[in-house]
């Protein structure tokens, strides 16, 4: 009862001076009537419980504006679900793993496309378009590789009401979809390299979990897949393309990764080795894959017989690559900087990077106000930077600033009277709201640089945590202790598929099994003498270890 | 969704477009024209009034028919489908009707009032100004990758592809020409040069120099690819300081251009990729004119058919008249154009007074 009465008292604040109370009434029944509707659908909603929980619980509250319910160290599941859903990034479906991606996280997902687009067009990398629809007989022409793919793999069975043939595959990656046309089209040391990269969707029928970006059983992604006639340039662009990957994490997301081989146990199914970005959680304590660069080696040229001659006119197998980054990248971002408030967008990829809300005040000339917002945002634009006013007159001005808030505009402009007599405009930070009054002469540059300031500082932030969530151990003992701590672990191992799934075995619980999340392309040496924490056999290399998503 | 997001008149206009892949199980297939799975863009818009949705609709019809004329060449004729024709659920549909080289129809791209049909059927309400409850009145519109084949039906020829130089990925290529040794270090740095100087002016532009083929081999390989222009470089053209051009919309001699100055080169070809761009329009526009017919009867309608031309004539039919049409003649109501003449006239099919012409045709 209680939310419902604030539900109203907030309603009221965002209705129209204007309003009678019989149009308020009548808004406000309208509204009842949505939400015990809306609540109905989302409970007729398939599997995730949570899901239904939260968005019934939401709807009462979507209506106040008033932000997030939960603390995001007290539940950060439920943090996460109500923050993608209310600052408009996700909407949830009736199809239980899929979602909806609203426009503002798919503004987000166009600078990430942008910004790599641009990166492998520059290496040669061409765009193409391969069907999403795979037969049998191609799907699992490379056993190890449908092993591990076989059981997300949604299949077509009928048009209308018609039974097929053959079933028909949903690609839950490409590999098998292009390599038989590769064998086509590669003949000669000529046809090579061939460097080809799709933007598309991906099916992958999961079982474990869903949470949106993270984990959903359609996603977008981009998926590169290449040939060459050597090894030595496959390894190369490997590395080039964990680079791009690695600017996209912290660059364009301010989201530390580390950079690392993936053990045999966690590589690409089929493929020779596997490379990745890998970025943690450490409010959960979890380390999450942010993308993948693989070299797969010559095994899928010996499965689809993609063969050239080379110049001293024998025949040979070509060396492939492929790789791929997907809207994951969203939800690590979300992860990592949004807080109680809400969002935390970088201004490199917010869709709005500032917020212009005038403050009206009683007898104040709003003609003045409002042409005040107008220059203010025009000369921003002007500067390249991507500006919004908000100047409904149904929201009071501390309903905006939590409402842009929660959607994690990076810097707000307020403008009020005092401000129009200054000559100034008060800026306010998202990251750590720190406010300060500017003089229009100085707005463009000292808005740069804020933006940028505030770009490198949550990386450092996230950084900083990041690092210190690290611990080296030796034993097994500091390991289990360093796992429940929620740490990332830095063990010396001996790089055993059996060691692995041991450790894998014994560390399942509750919170899910710990294993290698890389092994970290920067090795420190390694002490004589050093075993393996978990078999005692002389270790190797060191590996990072934890739980994931 | 549209139904959760709108709660408002200030929720209002809802502008919302995807990129993304489609499928839909076809019968009969056609490469890029009708496929089992295809790319396109579609756009769902929701507005508070009636006309505003009228608005958006014919805006979006503009916008495909702005790039089918002057990205594409490819002439449209806009226009509004008839009853039979207009999408499940929509008031109206409006469509680009394009000619290919066979003189059939190709609908290119489609924009749908959809009135208030869909916020019924999903309770799309919004509260006006007044605070009433009323339903939105929504829009859509999708253009796929079916325009490509539209490309290629338009103005192909028997050597292949002719791409229109806005949508060409490549739109020049230098091919170098040399005999000996000599030649090509002289003839191949030259050719360097002029990609170097292209590509500065924003040019998308190709040299070609690959040794395993014939230049012969290579002219015939980027025709086949549609490339607009072919920029030549020999021994002599070294010599004196010039290239020559080859326009891929001409054939034979006209095609050629020679001695065309190293000088301020970028320009002349900037001057002549336009010039192939407009000629390509106007071409296709001349052929488009040549092949619709007015028809003032069913037998000339027929007639126009069967010798496979449109067909336009004034019409009053009903849907069952147009029925008739297609299981006769094979054709369709393409559209009613909105170019359309001052006076009315007795329906071609029916006698009745007739205020509109309508265009029948066979189509993809």
């Amino acid at each position: 009862m209680a939310t419902e009465v604030a539900g109203e008292l907030n309603d009221a604040l965002k209705i129209d001076k204007s309003a009678t109370p019989d149009m308020v009434h009548a808004e406000q029944k309208h509204k009842k009537e949505k939400k015990v509707k809306e609540n109905e659908k989302s409970k007729k909603a398939t599997k995730a419980k949570m899901e239904a929980k939260s968005a019934g619980a939401k709807d009462s509250k979507k209506d106040t504006g008033l932000g997030l319910t939960v603390k995001k160290k007290e539940n950060f599941g439920e943090w996460y679900s109500e923050v993608v859903v209310q600052a408009e990034l996700i909407e949830y479906y009736d199809i239980s793993g899929c979602y909806i991606l609203r426009p503002w996280s798919y503004a987000i997902w166009e600078s990430i496309k942008d910004f790599f687009d641009a990166e492998i067009k520059r290496i040669g990398v061409e765009n193409a378009y391969f069907p999403m629809f795979v037969s049998q007989k191609a799907l699992t022409q490379e056993k190890n590789h449908i092993e591990g793919f076989a059981p997300e793999v949604a299949w077509v069975t009928k048009s209308g009401d018609t039974e097929l043939e053959l079933p028909i595959a949903i690609r839950p990656t490409s590999e098998t979809v292009m390599y038989p046309i590769f064998a086509k089209w590669i003949r000669g040391h000529r046809d090579l390299p061939l460097k080809l990269n799709q933007w598309c969707n991906i099916v992958r029928w999961e079982f474990k979990h869903p949470t949106p970006f993270i984990r959903s059983r359609e996603f977008l992604w981009q998926e590169g897949h290449t040939a060459f006639a050597s090894k030595s340039e496959a390894d190369e662009e490997v590395l080039t393309i964990l680079e791009f990957y690695r600017r996209i994490y912290e660059e364009l997301l301010a989201v530390p990764v580390i950079k690392g081989i993936k053990s045999e146990v966690e590589k690409f199914a089929g493929g020779l080795y596997t490379t990745t970005v890998e970025a943690y959680i450490p409010t959960t304590g979890r380390g999450v894959q942010g993308g993948t660069s693989h070299c797969l080696g010559q095994n899928f040229a010996e499965m689809f017989d993609i063969s050239f001659e080379d110049e001293k006119g024998e025949r040979k197998k070509v060396w492939q690559n492929s790789w791929g980054l997907t809207t994951r990248t969203i939800g690590v971002m979300v992860m990592i900087h949004g807080d109680d408030k809400g969002l935390v967008l970088p201004p490199r990829v917010a869709p709005v990077q500032v917020i212009v809300i005038p403050v009206p005040y009683k007898d104040i000339d709003s003609n003045a106000l409002f042409g005040a917002c107008t220059h203010t945002s025009e000369l921003l634009r002007k500067a390249g930077l991507r500006v919004k006013e908000d100047t409904r007159d149904n929201y009071s001005p501390g309903w905006k600033y939590s409402h842009w808030e929660l959607k994690g505009v990076p810097l707000r402009i307020e403008i009020g009277p005092r401000d129009l007599t200054n000559k100034q405009v008060r800026v306010v930070r998202r990251d750590n709201f720190a406010k300060e009054d500017v003089p229009l002469s100085d707005l463009v540059s000292r808005v740069t640089d804020l933006l940028e300031d505030i770009q490198s500082s949550l990386l450092e932030k996230a950084r900083k945590e990041r690092d210190s969530c690290i611990v080296t151990v030796n034993t097994w003992d500091e390991f289990v202790a360093a796992l429940n701590d929620k740490k990332m672990v830095l063990a010396p191992w001996c790089n055993e598929v059996e060691v692995e799934e041991d450790v894998k075995a014994r560390t399942k619980g509750e919170n899910g099994a710990a294993k290698t999340l890389c092994m970290p392309l920067e090795q420190n040496d390694l002490p004589e003498g050093s075993t393996c924490f978990a078999s005692g056999k002389p270790a190797k290399k060191w590996a990072l270890w934890g739980r994931s998503y | 969704m549209f139904a959760q997001w709108v709660q408002s008149h200030r929720d209002l206009p809802l502008l919302v477009n995807q990129w993304a892949n489609v499928t839909r199980w076809e019968m009969r297939t056609r490469p890029f024209i009708r496929t089992l799975e295809f790319l396109w863009q579609e756009g769902h818009t929701a507005h508070a009034t009636k006309q505003e949705a009228e608005e958006e609709a014919l805006q979006m019809i503009e916008v495909y028919r702005t790039f089918a004329v002057d990205q594409a060449a490819i002439p449209v004729v806009v226009g509004r489908k008839s009853k039979l024709e207009t999408f499940a659920g929509a008031v109206h549909t409006y469509t680009i009707e394009a000619m290919m080289g066979d003189r059939k129809a190709l609908q290119a791209g489609t924009s749908h009032n959809l009135g208030q049909n869909f916020a019924r059927a999903f309770e799309t309400k919004f509260t006006d100004e007044n605070g009433a409850s009323q339903y939105v009145w929504q829009t859509s519109w999708g253009m796929s990758t079916r325009m490509i084949g539209g490309i290629i039906m338009t103005h192909g020829d028997d050597r292949g592809l002719i791409l229109p130089p806005k949508v060409a990925p490549i739109q020049v290529v230098i091919v170098p020409i040399w005999k000996s040794s000599e030649e090509k270090e002289s003839v191949l740095g030259g050719a360097l040069a002029v990609e170097k100087s292209l590509k500065a002016a924003s040019i998308r532009v190709k040299l070609d120099a690959s040794e395993q083929k014939t230049p012969g081999w290579k002219f015939n390989h980027w025709e086949m690819k549609g490339v607009p222009l072919r920029v030549e470089i020999g021994p002599r053209d070294i010599t004196s300081g010039s290239v020559v051009t080859v326009r891929r919309d001409f054939s034979g001699k006209a095609s050629k251009e020679f001695g065309v100055s190293l000088a301020g080169l970028d320009v002349h070809i900037r001057k002549r990729l336009e010039e192939i761009q407009d000629n390509l329009l106007a071409r296709a526009l001349t052929f488009q004119d040549e092949n619709i017919v007015d028809v003032e009867s069913y037998l000339e309608l027929k007639a126009a058919v069967s010798e496979g031309k449109w067909g336009r004539g004034h019409w009053a039919g009903s849907d069952l008249d147009e029925v008739t049409v297609k299981e006769e003649t094979g054709a369709t109501i393409r559209c009613f154009p909105f170019n359309q003449p001052e006076a009315s006239k007795p329906c071609f099919m029916t006698g009745k007074s007739a205020n509109e012409v309508a265009i029948f045709a066979k189509s993809y």
